[in-house]
């Protein structure tokens, strides 16, 4: 059951980081941005679109297939380590720079996916695979 | 609607805000469609699931996220964008201890403190 979760969190992390390369992509190929059909057309008339839609589709079935074993809180809390992937792909594919509130507004986001994802191995520990030495 | 530079535009707040309300219903209808304990197993539960409204309000919910989530990231740095979307997780446990009676100990509570931080101080800072 841990291989179980450790293959659906990275599956469900690599779908995600697929689907936020693709939805900036996407998005900066069709600005301006506004709320007309235009706009949803020039969104689906480029094929980053269709990376999203793999990284969205692939993202809901590992994520319903996790869900039905896993409580929420601690699958929702591994799924948003993304982040880490997506901001450091950030850097290399669209020159963005990491400054300081970013990388300390990170560390305090994953801290608390940290303690989110702590608290529930606490609660529900039928559901998770016995650790031992660890209270 | 002038994109974003350097600081958060209300059209990037308000994008924002509307995420949030999207994705915290969709994953809270895909909890109550995944948790029904008489769907059963493989192809019956899906069957089960799509004769049930749940699961649709969710795609709905999702369908809709996934245009606002592309307007949104196109107006700032996606390295923000993903850090201020990590406010949907405190969204989630907030609905999720009133809609399934889900605990907030108070390593919950660090938690969500941290996340809500984290996202403050990249709001604020860029």
């Amino acid at each position: 059951m841990k291989r179980f979760y450790l293959i659906g969190f990275l599956l469900l992390m690599t779908f995600d980081t697929l689907a936020q390369i693709s939805f900036k992509y996407a998005g900066t190929h069709a600005l301006p941005v506004a709320a007309s059909l235009a706009w949803v057309l020039r969104v689906f008339g480029q094929p980053w679109i269709y990376g999203a839609v793999v990284g969205y589709v692939g993202a809901f079935f590992t994520w319903m297939s996790l869900l039905k074993h896993a409580p929420i809180g601690p699958a929702f809390a591994a799924s948003h380590l993304e982040v880490v992937s997506v901001m450091l792909l950030s850097v290399w594919l669209f020159n963005e720079h990491l400054n300081l509130a970013r990388v300390l507004g990170a560390i305090a986001i994953i801290a608390g996916i940290i303690c989110l994802g702590l608290a529930e191995s606490r609660e529900h520990p039928a559901e998770v695979e016995p650790e031992p030495a660890q209270a | 609607m002038t994109p974003a530079t350097g600081s958060i535009s209300t059209l990037v707040a308000g994008l924002w805000l509307f995420n949030i309300v999207l994705d915290t219903g969709g994953q809270l209808a895909f909890k109550a469609a995944a948790g029904d304990e008489e769907a059963g197993d493989g192809l019956a539960r899906w069957k089960h699931m799509a004769s049930r409204p749940w699961l649709w309000l969710g795609i709905s919910c999702y369908v809709i996220e996934f245009l606002v989530w592309i307007a949104f990231l196109s107006l700032i740095p996606l390295s923000e964008g993903v850090l201020l979307g990590s406010i949907n997780i405190v969204a989630i446990m907030v609905a999720g201890r009133f809609l399934f009676g889900e605990k907030l100990t108070r390593l919950r509570v660090a938690g969500i403190l941290l996340v809500t931080l984290g996202v403050v101080i990249v709001g604020v800072g860029g």
